[in-house]
């Protein structure tokens, strides 16, 4: 029972990193960084509140993404069309999205930290297995989103391997001169990976807020925009690797609060878990993976 | 030559057009709430700018961002990003305090500049952290130092709230316990305030600002570190390595090794950044220790374009933003974090103006060298 149950806060702790982990291959494989993911993951919490506060989860959904989406377009326009340097972009992007709802959410709801009350999806019970006791916490009472992030990872996987669209994604993402040479638009296929990353962000965030807390809380991301980059890379890039990379990052939160419970390590060592883990995750296994040839770097016409 | 102040204008003129594109961008902003952008501004200048201890209110706020962005460019200028200073500064204030409040019976003359050093060590130590994991297994900076930030952050509360917690402090009525605080620093760690020095030029100051030595130093680190870049060979290697890493290496530079020195030298920095207000306004560490210092030293630097001496006059203006968003959020009701948005687009605006700008002046460097070669062409044989 114990164990079911500790799975179960896995799953639903590693489902706001492997969405924005997702998105995170698509910008990457695309070659352009998104430090920024983290930001967009805000926005998309707060946002998603604000949405379903007024018209409902749905709405919120909906308007989460397009919130993550409109601070990818930034993103994009600052990198893609001006070619400035990806991080900078990136970090600035965060401290757009730390200010602007911390300053939305003062304007709106007339506190700075968090917001009322929100409802979320209805929950599903996932027929026939929900009859089995072991599994029983793991498919009753589950948010849809969870289910959708669990689709999507095969659904990124055969967009990215297996369709035209995600050839001319990882090939501007290797090689953008001769990408261009075949009459690839490589900015606008730049453009294509950053958006859907933060789609993909702003979802995240609003599963944080709908589904996982129930309202907006400022700082509840807690940098799982960089953890879920970290889980790329522990991916290798690959969607199906990312899936796995985020079960163990949710399992070691799941597990954190476990251990507090507990209460035999002081609980701050306890909360630094999942930071530590991705520090020693990246010191194993950076060497070993390689990253789309021409990540990072600004594409230019008429270069060389 | 006459084109080289052209280009210099350029680059002067770059942070000066990015500020206004930014302030017109978060006009869009301030009119979202039905306020007037010309009112929030004018109120910013007038509240920062009408009173000599609002002047010096504002110059208090700038101190800790020289170091920040001092600490940030140097990163910058070696082809690196120091996002840690946020960590770095807070480990800094930390054993900064630690020496403050465990040392007692030195005088001032030797425990100041020890506390002083013990910043610089404990932000030198975080920092040491990344570059190691950087050179010797390739992790990417960026993530290793965010991380590093968060873990910080819950290391500090630990020593704060657990190890170091100050006993003997009286309960508050009301209050089921102490406060999770360290220890008060001795009077001989505490940094003396500017108010004798500035009262002989007749500037009196009241008691509830904190302008303290720390910014006369921190003009003074800002002068080191441009000498240090530019007249020094370790300064040449460092923007060698920054410029270009391979060339560099070609060149006999040892990337990896000036890496390490330059971000220890970045981290020692970062240490300093917490001191004006732990030595000056706190006095002890509490969990409400200023935070952000190391992000708003990321906007300094870029806004400075990583040049030292720019970098005071960078500081500030975010000390002046800093000081206005008080302004505006107390005779306006404007939100403070207006400042945080105008600092996110002051980042975007200058990158964008830059880029562009060096892209201009490279095609006007090129075109001039045309210009050279074909005049060579069709010079008649003498």
């Amino acid at each position: 029972m114990f164990f079911g149950e500790l799975l179960a806060s896995s799953l639903r702790m590693a489902v706001p990193i492997l969405l924005t982990a997702l998105g995170a291959v698509f910008t990457e494989r695309s070659g352009v960084v998104n430090i920024g993911l983290e930001g967009m993951m805000i926005v998309g919490s707060f946002w998603g509140a604000l949405g379903a506060y007024y018209y409902g989860p749905y709405f919120g959904l909906l308007l989460a993404m397009a919130a993550g989406m409109f601070m990818a377009l930034i993103h994009a326009i600052n990198t893609v069309t001006f070619r400035v340097d990806q991080v900078v972009s990136g970090v600035a992007i965060n401290i757009l999205a730390y200010g602007s709802t911390r300053f939305l959410s003062l304007a709106i709801f007339n506190m700075a930290t968090t917001s009322p009350h929100v409802s979320g999806l209805p929950k599903i019970n996932i027929p026939v297995l929900s009859g089995i006791e072991f599994l029983k916490p793991l498919v009753t009472d589950v948010s849809p989103v969870i289910i959708l992030a669990l689709v999507l990872v095969p659904i990124s996987s055969f967009v990215i391997n297996r369709t035209v669209f995600g050839l001319r994604l990882r090939s501007v993402g290797e090689n953008p001169l001769a990408a261009d040479t075949l009459g690839i638009n490589v900015f606008k296929m730049k453009y294509a990976g950053v958006l859907l990353s933060g789609i993909l962000s702003g979802l995240s965030g609003a599963y944080l807020a709908l589904e996982h807390t129930g309202m907006y809380v400022e700082g509840m991301t807690q940098g799982q925009g960089f953890i879920a980059l970290a889980a790329m890379i522990f991916g290798n890039w690959e969607p199906k690797g990312v899936l796995w990379a985020s079960l163990l990052f949710g399992f070691s939160e799941a597990l954190s609060f476990r251990v507090v419970e507990g209460g035999v390590v002081p609980y701050q060592f306890v909360k630094m878990i999942p930071y530590v883990l991705t520090l020693l995750v990246l010191t194993g296994v950076v060497k070993k993976s390689t990253g789309p040839a021409a990540s990072g770097v600004p594409y230019e016409r008429g270069l060389k | 030559m006459k084109k080289g102040y052209y280009i210099i204008l350029l680059r002067v003129l770059a942070p000066v057009l990015a500020i206004v594109l930014s302030a017109l961008m978060s006009s869009i902003v301030i009119l979202a709430i039905g306020k007037s952008p010309l009112q929030v501004f004018y109120t910013m200048f007038k509240f920062s700018l009408s009173r000599l201890d609002s002047v010096a209110i504002m110059l208090y706020n700038a101190t800790p961002l020289i170091f920040s962005g001092l600490a940030v460019s140097i990163g910058f200028r070696m082809g690196l990003f120091n996002i840690g200073v946020e960590g770095q500064y807070l480990i800094g204030a930390f054993l900064a305090a630690l020496a403050g409040f465990s040392i007692k019976g030195l005088p001032a003359v030797i425990h100041l500049p020890l506390v002083i050093l013990c910043g610089a060590l404990g932000g030198m130590l975080w920092s040491f952290i990344p570059i190691f994991l950087k050179v010797k297994r390739g992790v990417h900076e960026v993530i290793s130092t965010i991380m590093l930030n968060y873990i910080s952050y819950s290391l500090i509360h630990y020593l704060i709230a657990d190890v170091f917690i100050d006993k003997s402090q009286k309960l508050i009525q009301g209050l089921g316990s102490i406060l999770a605080r360290t220890p008060k620093l001795s009077p001989s760690a505490m940094m003396p305030k500017l108010h004798g020095f500035l009262g002989l030029f007749g500037l009196q100051l009241p008691r509830h600002v904190y302008l303290n030595w720390l910014f006369p130093l921190g003009i003074l680190t800002a002068a080191l570190v441009y000498y240090l870049l530019m007249y020094t060979p370790f300064g040449f290697e460092l923007r060698a390595v920054g410029q270009n890493r391979e060339a560099a290496r070609t060149a006999g530079i040892e990337p990896e090794r000036v890496y390490v020195i330059g971000f220890l030298l970045s981290g020692a920095l970062a240490g300093l950044v917490g001191l004006s207000d732990l030595l000056s306004y706190f006095g002890y560490m509490d969990m409400d220790f200023p935070r952000n210092y190391g992000f708003d030293g990321i906007a300094v630097a870029l806004i400075a374009q990583n040049h030292p001496l720019g970098i005071i006059f960078s500081a500030i203006l975010f000390g002046f933003l800093k000081r206005g968003a008080e302004g505006i959020q107390t005779l306006m009701g404007v939100p403070r974090e207006m400042v945080s948005i105008l600092q996110a687009l002051m980042i975007m605006s200058i990158v964008v103006i830059a880029k562009l700008m060096n892209d201009y002046i490279k095609r006007l460097e090129k075109k001039e060298e045309m210009m050279v070669c074909s005049s060579e062409n069709s010079s008649p044989p003498a």
